[in-house]
């Protein structure tokens, strides 16, 4: 009641400590700039401080005081808020918050090269580093509220657009006015997305990194130089540099590789996840790094259908089943990290915020990462995050503690501002009443939400039976007896404040009724006007109070402790295989080596490395694991020079016809399965390339098969660079349809002009920083520093011999052009890849020092392979090149024994030949022959055991050691498979009993297909 | 040694012509003598003794236990360590439908419209493929050639792979039509089609209804084009092959059969059809399984599946052969033998391996009366390889038969390899 009343006085008072005198006023100034006080309160001052009969003074917005027995001033206007808590309101830094969506242009007919944008901006238009979410800035009454009852008081919004999306704004949920944005611009931000933008490059994840990348080198370059020319995005960049930079990603292998770009620039983003940091908390955890962290866990899917369950992936399983526990693992590994609501109702993100707390977050930690910590991360520690004196009056009132079951959030006060969300002291109405109308009495339920109350009337009618058409007789009485009929009347309920209205149709007549409601609703009374126009008294007693349904109790998932999988995919490890000693005996080496094949032969490896090759007799180690090799063999890993498997979005960057900018080590995939289905077929190393869309695609990365290991893990460090280059219908783009007949080149004889225009820009950007490090050595002239050019950097290696060259290429005339390309600037192309016509121009390859990795025997899938043969690889042996057999298809991947054997049975090889091309060869041809390929003491023990001789069809493999570890192993793989099985049908009963415990569900959605070949030329979006 | 001679001296006429010419009519009576014969209904004969007169096997024995009078042969030749295997088919295949997959103008595999069972693949079946001749010279003596594209493709015919034209390549003329059945939920597209599938399902019984009714009546007043060309899968006269994986989907399958009272239903594809095996066995449902070498649809799934499915279905009794259709499927023909080598390394019986791509293939296709096994009687469609067929090193074809008459191994490719070795002076 009294609260009431000041509600009203404090209403009047709105705005005044706002500095408005230089806004014209309408009427008698009222400048009354009374301090509030919020009395008795539980206060948490913050995740560490509680007051328990705390005292908060408010004036002019900000917070004039808190502490325990503190006394409001005498003209404060008073709040009791006993047994209350109060909380810092909190602060959302991923937000759109008054931006509204932005509408892309319409596709232009033919694929668009250059930016459409208008002005001195950067060249591509998925940088948007101008852009200020401010100027877009429309005050948004629905999302506000809806922010509101979250808790929230500040955030921090921008447009979800593009690469670089420019800055956004700090601000509070207040209605505009001169105090309500904080900051406008607050934070830069940025993403693996390319947005609206048309523009075809990037296409790809790695071109979207190498965007990143080239856009800081020329920021640095312009503030170093001051150039003539003006790039207002640079420009914008370069003004809020110093500001927080955050980036927006969507899963934990993009929060790496933020990393990576954070420490080669060195720059500290905070980086807003995808809630699966649990699946690579520890790489996660040794980068240290800032987080906004989204608790908008999946829905569970339809599982009930056994055979649509086979659908789901393992890591979708598992993500629904752990991504409540993953703020509880952040916590623990002590990770700085905030909470985002973004894409939350009201209502699911206090209870998913309670879901994760019953997971294991500590509230403390919960209300830290809802407060404290954005603040600090947006740096407004001064002014936002806790409730301590001088900063920002932004608080939450709830009846009990908000991290409980009870809590509920009562007042969410901005600035000093009220805004009521749940109000206590409202009358809850709901019940049984007797209504009584001229003491006619009938029974009026109140039903609904205490908000919106339901209501109708009930009585009974009794009649003869035979006036409702039946006709008993009672036996005793010899009448016909009466019968009761039940009926219901709806009635339109209102209630304001003590105000009820209630109108209902009582035989045919409506009546209007409205009262006051006493004594918290026990009673209601009032006068009403009958269907004659008469008005009577009426009055409303309570029976019975509303009935609390118990609600359905909330399904807990069992809070077992959290598994991790290595990697989080079907068949990842509990713990990564262990470098134990092996000796494997008396069996058939194939050595790659000019040694040849041994029999009866054993092999010792330790440490990673073959120790010895011969006939052990004794091993000193005691934990050596002794294998029995009878009537098996075994080989050099295998070795892939062309492969796609294990790469995230895009194996293309399908733009610009040069493109040696990006690189695959990038956006290495760990989490493929076909990394673990190639290790079943031997592979141990193979070179990840980009694909063939443009004449010179990007770096190729080269791994080890190290399955469960992080990307940064996988890389063969030791191997050097590569790039792919590519010739013929691909890059010429003859089979990507009628739109795409204007990207330079279009005919083979471009090809070559594309060439020579990269190369002799290289040269020419080469030949510049020279000068320049000349000069300044000399000392003699300050030369302006050059660009640096991430594109010419890689190309100038090539014509310093730094990086080495694999092309994809068919037709003779294409690899006779590139060599010719090559002679005349000197360097050499290391490997033809495909090659499939290198029989034609193998004499040329030969005096040119290139090697050849090629299909075993396809060919006639396009016009330009017409001429290949199955005899290819076996000429260019027969030639002495260094040939290769690679798979560029995970399907192949895994049986690339059987297509060595091919060289056998297409033009004779001998079989100690035909094992090379997937050994000691394809090592040659990537310069890692000395660490790998071959069996040789001193060599890694990357190494595969088969059931017989490896090039039979018939031909298993056993176990494959990377690094002398056991990566897969035949005995274990169907115990593996059985433990999958069960770890899957345990996550799907626990889905089921969810669901039916009333938890949400979504469609299902099966797993996707996620193998790529060179002509993939779009971002497919597997993570 | 002089009957070979002979031999090579046959072949040798090919050598100069671009395109390998069809083999001439063999009246010889030709003895093979002494090579494992894989009969290819599940036995072998260690040595055997192979008789072709006329087109036909005359004579299948065992030489160990039967004494081989060789004296009344025109030519006798001696494969003692060989291996004689029937020719393999490739079913469901589009060899001669499409020649360079990238290039539209050599696309004649697939036909728009929705119903096209009027539509007849042997009508475009180019004899002269340029591919055919890499097939056959690995053992792929035959083919099931399938049109491609909307629900009811068309109808397939069955031919051999030496021919001057369709007309004497046919083996089984529209011997089967091709329906595509649709998705329950797309493998690729993660959106569910329930309802989608539903309508796909109401307009394939409402199609079938309509051609059921048309002819059950043998005197309509009209012509129905479409509805006429449905007839033989009513009475039996040709086999229903549904292209379908899922195992959702083959059960509504196996209900459609029952539904409309088909008597020859083949399953093509069945990734998913080891889950089911004895119903598909019960309702006398056949399978034609996909390429062995190919990825599992599913990460969990065991990461052999592929490999291991057609050693499930043998042990169930299923009938089943391994077809190959897919990426790049014209020329990858040619590696079929070698699918099924894999397949017997993960758990098929070796002789149920031949089986699977010869008499099996040709029992589904209802051919086996006249092909398909080594037996007296049957077409001298035929081969013999120095090794195991199966495995890629040893797939070595020394001599192929096809109605008895012997068949051209060269091809183009051949030709290139030794042109260019001669070019650079190899040996």
């Amino acid at each position: 009641m009294k609260k009431t009343t000041l509600f009203l006085v404090f209403l009047l008072t709105v705005g005044t400590f706002f500095p408005q005198q230089y806004i014209p006023y309408n009427g008698v100034k009222d400048n009354a700039n009374q301090p509030i006080a919020l009395i008795k309160a539980i206060i948490h001052v913050n995740s560490q401080t509680t007051l328990n009969n705390g005292t908060l003074i408010i004036k002019d917005g900000k917070i004039l005081a808190v502490g325990e027995n503190l006394k409001p001033p005498k003209n404060a206007i008073v709040y009791d808020l006993y047994d209350k808590h109060i909380y810092a309101s909190f602060i959302d830094l991923y937000s759109s918050y008054g931006i509204s969506k932005p509408i892309p242009k319409k596709k232009p007919p033919q694929p668009q090269y250059s930016s459409s944008k208008q002005g001195p901006y950067y060249w591509n238009e998925s940088i948007k580093s101008e852009y200020s979410g401010i100027d877009d800035f429309q005050f948004n009454q629905k999302q506000k509220n809806k922010l509101l009852k979250k808790g929230f008081g500040v955030v921090l919004s921008h447009r979800e657009d593009g690469v670089l999306r420019g800055s956004g704004f700090l601000t509070s949920l207040n209605k505009a006015s001169n105090t309500t944005t904080l900051d406008n611009h607050a934070a830069n931000f940025y993403s693996f997305k390319k947005g609206t933008s048309h523009q075809a490059y990037p296409s790809s994840l790695m071109g979207c990194i190498a965007l990143i990348k080239q856009f800081y080198l020329d920021a640095i370059w312009y503030k170093q130089t001051n150039p003539a020319f003006k790039d207002l995005s640079i420009e914008s960049h370069l003004k809020s540099i110093e500001k927080p930079q955050i980036f927006i990603t969507s899963n934990a292998q993009d929060i790496l590789r933020v990393n990576k770009i954070s420490e080669e620039f060195e720059i500290d983003y905070i980086i807003k996840t995808g809630g699966d940091e649990f699946e690579r908390i520890q790489e996660i955890k040794n980068a240290g790094l800032k987080l906004i962290v989204p608790i908008n866990f999946p829905k569970a899917y339809n599982v009930e259908n056994p055979y649509d369950a086979n659908r789901i992936s393992t890591q979708k399983l598992r993500y629904w089943k752990y991504a409540p526990f993953n703020l509880s693992i952040l916590e623990k590994n002590q990770l700085n990290f905030s909470i985002t609501s973004n894409g939350l109702s009201p209502k699911d993100f206090i209870s998913n915020l309670r879901l994760a707390i019953s997971k294991g977050l500590s509230k403390e930690a919960a209300y830290k990462a809802l407060t404290e910590t954005p603040a600090a991360f947006i740096q407004k520690s001064n002014t936002l995050g806790t409730l301590e004196k001088g900063k920002w009056a932004n608080l939450i009132v709830t009846s009990d503690e908000l991290f409980e079951k009870n809590g509920t959030l009562l007042e969410n006060w901005i600035q000093g501002k009220q805004h009521i969300i749940s109000d206590l002291n409202a009358d809850d109405i709901r019940g049984k009443y007797n209504l009584n109308i001229n003491q006619n009495i009938r029974t009026l339920i109140v039903k609904g939400s205490k908000e919106k109350p339901k209501a109708s009337i009930q009585y009974n009618i009794i009649k003869d039976s035979t006036l409702e058409g039946v006709f008993i007789i009672d036996s005793i009485t010899g009448r016909p007896i009466k019968i009761t009929k039940k009926k219901t009347v709806p009635v339109t309920i209102k209630h304001q404040g003590k105000q009820i209205t209630l109108a209902f149709k009582l035989n045919g007549g409506n009546y209007g009724l409205s009262g006051i409601v006493n004594f918290n609703s026990g009673s209601w009374d009032g006068n009403g006007l009958d269907p004659n126009g008469e008005w009577f008294k009426w009055s409303a007693i309570r029976k019975e109070k509303p009935i609390v349904k118990e609600k359905k109790p909330v399904f807990t998932m069992d809070t077992s402790a959290f598994h991790p999988l290595l990697p989080p995919v079907a068949y990842g490890f509990d713990s990564l295989p262990k470098p134990i000693p092996y000796l494997i005996k008396n069996t058939t080496v194939w050595t790659s080596e000019k040694e040849g094949i041994l029999y009866n032969t054993d092999v010792l490896i330790n440490e990673g490395i073959i120790t010895h090759i011969g006939n052990i007799l004794d091993v000193v180690d005691p934990s050596t694991i002794v294998i029995d090799g009878t009537n098996k063999h075994l080989t050099a890993g295998i070795i892939d020079e062309h492969s796609h498997i294990a790469i995230s979005r895009g194996v293309n960057e399908a733009s610009h016809s040069v493109t040696a900018e990006v690189d695959l080590g990038d956006v290495i995939n760990p989490n493929d399965i076909n990394i673990y289905r190639q290790l079943a077929g031997g592979v141990t190393t193979a070179q990840l390339l980009h694909g063939s869309a443009n004449p010179i695609g990007g770096q190729s990365a080269i791994i080890k098969l190290r399955w469960g290991s992080s990307s940064e893990q996988m890389k063969f460090k030791p191997a050097p660079k590569f790039i792919k280059f590519a010739l013929g219908e691909n890059v010429k783009q003859s089979n990507w349809g009628d739109r795409n007949t204007i990207r330079f080149p279009q005919t083979r004889m471009g090809v070559e002009q594309v060439y020579y225009d990269a190369f002799l820009r290289a040269k020419k950007y080469g030949e510049r920083w020279e000068e320049y490090r000349q000069s300044n050595k000399k000392g003699k002239q300050q030369l302006p520093i050059p660009r640096k050019d991430l594109q010419l950097e890689i190309l100038l290696e090539i014509l310093n011999k730094e990086r080495f060259i694999t092309c994809h290429s068919y037709v003779q005339s294409e690899i006779n052009m590139l060599m010719k390309v090559a002679d005349s600037l000197n360097f050499t192309l290391n490997t033809f890849t495909h090659i499939l016509e290198g029989y034609k121009v193998a004499d040329k390859m030969k005096a040119h020092g290139a090697g050849g990795s090629t299909f075993s025997d396809w060919w006639a899938y396009k016009y330009e392979v017409k001429d290949a043969i199955p005899y290819n690889a076996s000429l260019l042996n027969q030639m002495g090149i260094t040939v290769a057999v690679n798979s560029d298809d995970a399907e192949m991947g895994r049986r690339l024994n059987q297509e060595a054997a091919k060289g056998i049975k297409y033009g004779g090889m001998k079989e100690e030949e035909a094992l090379n091309m997937i050994t000691i060869n394809p090592a040659k041809l990537l310069h890692i022959d000395h660490i790998v390929g071959s069996i040789k003491e001193g060599k890694d023990a990357d190494l595969v055991l088969w059931s017989q001789n490896p090039l039979s069809v018939y031909a298993k493999v056993e176990k494959t050691f990377i690094d002398g570890k056991l990566y897969f192993d035949i005995d274990t793989q169907n115990q593996r498979k059985m433990k999958l099985m069960k770890q899957r049908s345990e996550l799907i009963t626990e889905m089921i009993s969810f669901k039916n415990a009333g938890g949400k569900v979504q469609k299902l959605k099966a797993e996707t297909s996620t193998s790529h070949n060179c002509s993939t030329i779009k971002d497919d979006g597997n993570e | 040694m002089k009957k070979t001679v002979f031999i090579l001296y046959l072949v040798s006429c090919f050598r100069l012509i671009g395109q390998e010419t069809p083999a001439i009519a063999n009246n010889k009576n030709i003895l093979l003598l002494d090579g494992t014969a894989h009969i290819g209904n599940g036995n072998y004969i260690k040595r055997s003794a192979i008789a072709i007169k006329d087109g036909k096997i005359t004579l299948v024995e065992n030489a160990l236990v039967k004494t081989i009078d060789t004296s009344g042969y025109d030519q006798v030749i001696r494969i003692k360590g060989k291996h004689v295997y029937p020719g393999f088919i490739a079913c469901n295949s589009t060899i001669g439908l499409m020649d360079i997959e990238a290039v539209r103008a050599s696309r004649d595999s697939y036909e728009v419209g929705e119903f096209n069972p009027n539509v007849r693949s042997i009508i475009a079946y180019n004899t002269d493929s340029k591919i055919t001749p890499t097939v056959r010279s690995n053992g792929v003596l035959m083919g099931q050639i399938c049109p491609k594209g909307g629900t009811i493709s068309g109808s397939s015919s069955v031919v051999h792979f030496d021919a001057w034209n369709w007309e004497d390549a046919v083996v089984s003329l529209d011997e089967g039509i091709h329906l595509n059945w649709p998705k329950y939920n797309s493998l690729v597209d993660t959106a569910s089609f329930s309802n989608d599938y539903q309508r796909a399902l109401n307009s394939i019984s409402s199609f079938f209804s309509r051609a059921k009714a048309y002819n059950n009546e043998l005197n309509n007043s009209y012509f129905n084009i479409k509805l006429n060309a449905l007839k033989g899968i009513f009475n039996g006269e040709q086999q229903l092959y549904v292209h379908v994986n899922f195992v959702k989907e083959i059960n509504d399958v196996i209900q459609f059969k029952k539904d409309f009272k088909l008597q020859r239903l083949c399953v093509v594809g069945g990734a998913d059809s080891w889950m089911i095996a004895k119903r598909i066995k019960e309702n006398n449902i056949s399978i034609m399984l996909p390429r062995t070498h190919r990825l599992p649809n599913y990460s969990h799934q065991d990461i052999h599946l592929p490999y291991c499915t057609a050693g499930v279905l043998a042990n169930e009794g299923v009938l089943f052969c391994i077809q190959n259709a897919g990426d790049m499927q014209e020329m990858i023909t040619r590696n079929l033998p070698f699918m099924v080598g894999t397949a017997i390394a993960y758990g098929l019986d070796y002789e149920k391996g031949v089986s699977a791509i010869s008499l099996n293939a040709a029992k589904i296709l209802g051919i086996d009366h006249t092909v398909g096994s080594i037996e007296e009687g049957k077409d001298a469609t035929l081969f013999i390889s120095s090794g195991d067929a199966f495995d890629v090193k040893t797939n070595n074809v020394e001599y192929a038969f096809i109605k008895g008459r012997l068949i051209s191994l060269e091809n183009d490719q051949i030709r290139k390899y030794k042109k260019y070795k001669k070019k650079y002076d190899l040996k």
